[in-house]
């Protein structure tokens, strides 16, 4: 079975010889002694070598077993720190950035030190709102810089 | 040259200079301190900041915070064990012990005067060195610069701890992230796959931005929420006071010492944490009692810290002399100088030289700030150190957006920001080093613009070869991989004998 190096490299040579086949779209122009799939085609080339060199390493290796510090870490809290911001970056056009950030840093605290009551729930917010505001004031006041504003909601 | 350096000294202190430079070098103190950010991620997240600024008061608080982060790191380093960025590891070998064995003020202030030395002989190697080598450089064509761009993305992607091929893919990553947009020389689009954003190229502050923030942020989230306890701390109400002459006659007593982890230091391309371990490993090589070492003996926080903070000049030469950027916080500062519409590289020195020589006397006089900082707010920071990550990383995550967004006022360089999230966090866990990757995205656009100009110039392709500097620079090239991967089969080889069979 080989491991995570022989995946990631399978990855990167199936990507770079789908882009080395795409150069070939790429027409040359008679004026000019280098066309513009001449160097992306020794980059993709030379990647595609590499990686195919990593692919074979990753199946010489023999597979070890996970570390200790492999052990226990907590992807599903990764997935979830990612869908948030995910959902953040895709929400900000059209909540703008003060309802999408205040959303955003009330719900990536609830999920990275989720709230036990009440009272945990009241400190998020309050964290959110402050941090908002900071960041708010401190760009588009003393900055200069224009922060989205929510398509739907004009704020 | 001294005209110009006292000009820009005499500019710097003026108080719309100075007051960015002090509250740099705060951040860089505190974010150098917190375990769990980086230097990078720090000057990541000040970059925002910048863009209202006039380019030196934003460079001045740049400076700031990479003397003050690079610093910084050693005060967990040496008071709880933990160092707070990478190039500190080396501190905590003796700083904590020295500190457990009830000198931690000792310990915390050779690891200070150290750094304050050590990034003052970066300073003269920076100003001594950024003039000549800048000049050197005016006379390069197209081919002496292509192969001095493979030769800075050969050396970084062998100096990586990693495996060298991984080290090696990694920079061509990064170029493959370049030549998807637009063709430099004709001005068409190519290999954009129908991806609108990907239509006028990839700007690199937001994939910088993204790789960086999300491969350290992601990496500490996976590990939230154990039960293992944070520090073997010291006692919290130890005192620190030290007689700071006799702590600075430690110092200047072992001048070889400190000139040769300077010289260490500011070798280019290698990083501050490559940096401070291979100082401690030759200090520790030509003392007199290596034995000592990792007992708590001055000379391998010496060695650590002095070494890291020359690390500072010496990333700032070839980010001004040639616009290579030394380590992903010079990136940043490119990216800021390329907001400002400055020019980095050879031509930089003389067509700014009032920015240059503020840069110098920003980087001299952050040091002094450092010092007095350190001296009023050492154990404050240990306060800080308690901050939960749970409430620092979504505000983190919004600056980042915040830099992302401000760039252009697009969303575009948001959702690029995202998507070279997810790959940094990809690499990491597959053992991609992250610093050819971008050095890749950084350079990839010159090495393809001075290779074809080199090409329309004269189709001959020998003479990348004959022309003697270019020559030398790829002849350099081949060999530094081949003293990297000399040097990965040796660790190899150590490791296997000391491990024996494989743990099945």
């Amino acid at each position: 079975m080989p491991g995570r190096d022989a995946w990631a490299g399978l990855a990167v040579l199936a990507a770079s010889l789908v882009l080395f086949g795409f150069t070939f779209e790429l027409k040359d122009n008679p004026l000019v002694p280098v066309g513009p799939g001449f160097y992306p085609r020794i980059v993709l080339g030379i990647t595609a070598l590499l990686a195919a060199a990593v692919v074979a390493a990753g199946f010489l290796t023999r597979r070890r077993r996970p570390a200790a510090a492999e052990r226990g870490i907590r992807y599903g809290l990764v997935a979830a720190t990612f869908a948030v911001f995910g959902v953040y970056v895709g929400a900000l056009p059209y909540l703008g950035f003060r309802v999408a950030t205040f959303a955003y840093i009330a719900a990536t605290n609830a999920v990275l030190d989720p709230p036990r009551g009440a009272r945990d729930w009241l400190r998020a917010a309050a964290l959110a709102l402050v941090a908002t505001a900071v960041i708010y004031f401190a760009f588009e006041r003393y900055l200069a810089v224009l922060l989205p504003r929510g398509r739907w909601i004009g704020f | 040259m001294y005209e110009l350096l006292f000009a820009g000294l005499a500019n710097v202190v003026q108080v719309k200079y100075l007051l960015p430079l002090a509250l740099g070098t705060l951040v860089g103190v505190v974010g150098g301190a917190l375990p769990g950010v980086t230097i990078t991620m720090t000057i990541i997240v000040v970059l925002p900041f910048t863009f209202g600024l006039d380019p030196l008061q934003g460079l001045a608080a740049m400076t700031g915070v990479y003397v003050g982060g690079s610093a910084g790191g050693l005060v967990t380093a040496v008071l709880l064990g933990i160092p707070g960025t990478p190039s500190a590891i080396a501190t905590t070998f003796d700083g904590h012990p020295m500190a457990r064995n009830g000198e931690p003020g000792r310990a915390l202030w050779i690891g200070i005067w150290a750094s304050f030395f050590g990034g003052l002989l970066g300073g003269i190697f920076l100003i001594g060195a950024t003039g000549p080598l800048a000049r050197i450089a005016l006379e390069f064509g197209p081919w002496e610069f292509f192969s001095l761009f493979v030769l800075a993305l050969s050396m970084v992607a062998g100096l990586v701890e990693a495996s060298l091929l991984k080290g090696l893919l990694s920079g061509m990553l990064g170029l493959i992230v370049t030549v998807m947009g637009v063709d430099p020389v004709l001005g068409r689009e190519r290999l954009t796959l129908g991806i609108p954003f990907l239509a006028g190229g990839v700007e690199f502050l937001p994939v910088l931005i993204g790789v960086f923030a999300f491969a350290q942020i992601m990496t500490e989230v996976e590990r939230m929420g154990g039960a293992a306890p944070l520090a073997d701390a010291i006692d919290r109400a130890a005192s620190l006071a030290v007689s700071h002459l006799k702590v600075i006659w430690e110092i200047v007593s072992r001048p070889l010492i400190l000139l040769w982890v300077a010289f260490v230091g500011v070798l280019p391309a290698i990083g501050g944490s490559a940096a401070s371990m291979m100082a401690y490993d030759q200090a520790k090589k030509f003392s007199r009692h290596p034995e000592r070492f990792g007992t708590g003996t001055p000379e391998g926080i010496i060695a650590s810290e002095a070494s890291n903070n020359a690390n500072v000049g010496g990333s700032l030469v070839t980010i001004m002399a040639f616009g290579i950027p030394g380590d992903a916080v010079t990136a940043v500062m490119l990216g800021a100088l390329t907001i400002h519409g400055i020019q980095s590289g050879p031509l930089f020195i003389s067509q700014n030289t009032q920015l240059a020589y503020g840069m110098f006397a920003a980087y001299l006089l952050a040091h002094p700030i450092m010092v007095l900082i350190l001296a009023l707010g050492s154990r404050w920071m240990l306060r800080v150190t308690t901050v939960p990550k749970a409430a620092l990383f979504p505000v983190v995550l919004v600056l980042c957006v915040v830099g992302a967004y401000a760039l252009n006022n697009t969303m575009t360089n948001v959702y690029v920001l995202l998507v070279f999230g997810l790959l940094g966090y990809a690499m990491v866990k597959t053992g991609f080093p992250l610093a050819p990757f971008i050095l890749g995205v950084i350079l990839g656009d010159q090495i393809e613009l001075n290779l074809v100009r080199s090409i329309m110039t004269d189709a001959n392709p020998w003479l990348f070869i004959t022309r003697p500097i270019s020559g030398g620079l790829l002849f350099a090239s081949v060999a530094s991989v081949a003293f990297a991967l000399w040097q990965h089969r040796r660790q190899q080889a150590k490791l296997s004998a000391s491990e024996g069979d494989a743990d099945f």
